[in-house]
């Protein structure tokens, strides 16, 4: 396979493991301009691991080996900082601000030079998204509520000019409530023109918003497609909708 | 000698430790490491001071910013030498390598500079200032000036400037500081060039109080060890207040009880308070 212009985002081969345990088989994935793709799968179906791999990234001792590409270039070879330089954002599931930094502060550390045209969300840009941060700017990351932490994790990734948003697992700990609060703002994001990457254990809740899905099993893409393909693919409707494929 | 006397004694010692350990208060807050090195590495600053101006015939005002500069040196080659282990946070293996470092220093230091005792006299260190009964030199003075405004200064640079929020993240959590873009293994390595820096400035102001061998810093490296925990780890604040609290009580115990067991009765003292305050006197860089 070889890297197709229609992809902002591309990966291949892609694998990762954990002292010689394969936790990710993904042999091609791609992201479009402007997409919401949601990955879906059951705990430990490897979807943490794919977007840490897709920045060479994880908080345990992961082994990475593949390609990834952004915007046509082999990234492969980047380190983490250097992905992020490209554009390429994680906010990564719990453990997603620093939390003996304020909220102001946190939102301080922004991208500043070599955007290639991508838009850094000024703090008026994130306050107006996130009216709540701009209530507390002045709390520390520590006493924000989990549905704050999750909005300040997206915020921060905004400052730094993102040309990809990887989200992994953003409802997770909410309230159902906050949980469509978030992935509403996901999908504003989108609308606006921000490519995304949905990690989400709550199918019920991504299957609304997201214009794609990939479903993810022992770390194998086992199935892919448009939201309303997924929502009739079998695999999808009894483990994850109740058996009603529609 | 007087009270006022002991004060003023124990305020010059006190900024004293303070400044030797500033260091290590970044350190052990950024990196989480400790570097038992940094005794011989006070040593080094010390000699390197020494060697410039008596035997290059350099002024102390260009002696000392050589120093600092050895210094930091010393800490990025340490560090580079050490990245890896850095990078896994392998405590016991960093302190088996910082300390075989310190020795292989002090080693390199007797064989340049002899095991001989030396003094270094500088031009403030030899200038005496007598007010009523109270005595001090203009080394003493410079100690304190320099000290204080060294705090305010990392102070404002760790709380107000992108460097310092860069560094402040890394000391949370280098891994989420790695998806905010900062290049974590620079920071580490520019954490230990401060380090290296900052201590050989230390001697080049401090080690004129007292002669220096190429065998000293154990009792520096303690020292930094108390004013470090004591003020609460990673703590720019709590290392000034208790590098003065220390000193003050060093000053004290030495001339109303005995100045051979001032050690002692530090560690004493150290005990006693991380007992009653186990995070010591104040919040520090990393933690809230």
């Amino acid at each position: 396979m070889s890297i197709s212009p229609e992809y902002v985002l591309q990966v291949e081969n892609l694998n990762a493991e954990y002292n010689g345990n394969r936790a990710l088989v993904v042999e091609q994935l791609g992201l479009r301009e402007k997409e919401l793709m949601g990955v879906v799968g059951a705990n430990g179906a490897g979807k943490s691991t794919l977007v840490g791999a897709i920045l060479n990234w994880s908080r345990g001792a992961a082994k990475v080996s593949g390609r990834v590409w952004l915007d046509g270039e082999d990234i492969s070879s980047l380190s983490t900082p250097e992905r992020v330089k490209r554009g390429l954002l994680l906010i990564p599931e719990s453990q997603l601000i620093f939390h003996n930094m304020s909220v102001a502060d946190n939102l301080a550390h922004h991208a500043t030079s070599k955007v290639d045209g991508r838009h850094i969300y000024s703090l008026d840009d994130v306050y107006d998204l996130f009216p709540n941060l701009a209530l507390r700017r002045d709390n520390m990351g520590w006493q924000l509520s989990g549905g704050e932490r999750q909005m300040l994790g997206i915020a921060r990734a905004l400052r730094m000019a993102p040309r990809v948003l990887l989200l992994d697992e953003p409802s997770i700990g909410l309230a159902p409530k906050l949980v469509s609060a978030v992935l509403e703002t996901v999908r504003q994001l989108a609308d606006n023109g921000l490519t995304v990457l949905l990690i989400e254990q709550n199918v019920h809740a991504a299957i609304e918003v997201v214009d794609s899905m990939a479903l993810l099993d022992q770390g194998h893409v086992l199935a892919k497609g448009s939201v309303d393909e997924m929502r009739g693919d079998p695999r999808i409707a009894e483990a994850y909708l109740g058996g009603e494929a529609s | 000698m007087n009270f006022l006397q002991h004060v003023i004694n124990g305020l010059v010692i006190g900024h004293g430790y303070a400044l030797i350990a500033i260091g290590w208060t970044v350190l052990l807050g950024v990196a989480r490491l400790v570097n038992f090195g940094h005794g011989q590495m006070y040593m080094l600053g010390a000699f390197v001071t020494w060697f410039s101006m008596s035997s290059l015939g350099l002024s102390y005002w260009v002696a000392l910013p050589i120093a600092v500069l050895v210094g930091a040196l010393v800490g990025f080659i340490m560090q580079r030498i050490m990245l890896n282990l850095t990078i896994r946070q392998d405590l016991v293996s960093v302190m088996i390598a910082t300390l075989g470092f310190g020795y292989i220093l002090e080693g390199v230091a007797a064989l340049t500079f002899g095991s001989t005792g030396q003094i270094l006299d500088t031009p403030l260190s030899l200038r005496d200032v007598y007010w009523g009964d109270l005595w001090f030199t203009w080394q003493d003075i410079a100690v304190v000036l320099v000290t204080i405004a060294f705090f305010i200064a990392l102070k404002l640079v760790v709380e107000h400037s992108s460097v310092g929020r860069r560094v402040r993240m890394v000391a949370e959590d280098p891994k989420l500081a790695l998806l905010a873009g900062i290049n974590v293994k620079w920071v580490y390595l520019g954490v230990f060039c401060f380090e290296g820096a900052a201590v050989a400035l230390a001697a080049g102001m401090v080690a004129p109080r007292t002669p220096i061998l190429t065998s000293m810093g154990f009792d520096e490296v303690i020292i930094t060890f108390v004013v470090v925990v004591l003020g609460g780890i990673g703590s720019v604040t709590g290392s000034y207040l208790a590098g003065l609290g220390i000193g003050i009580f060093t000053a004290f115990f030495g001339a109303y009880v005995s100045a051979a067991y001032s050690t002692a009765a530090m560690f004493v003292l150290l005990i006693a308070l991380l007992v009653l305050r186990p995070n010591g006197m104040t919040q520090s860089m990393a933690r809230h």
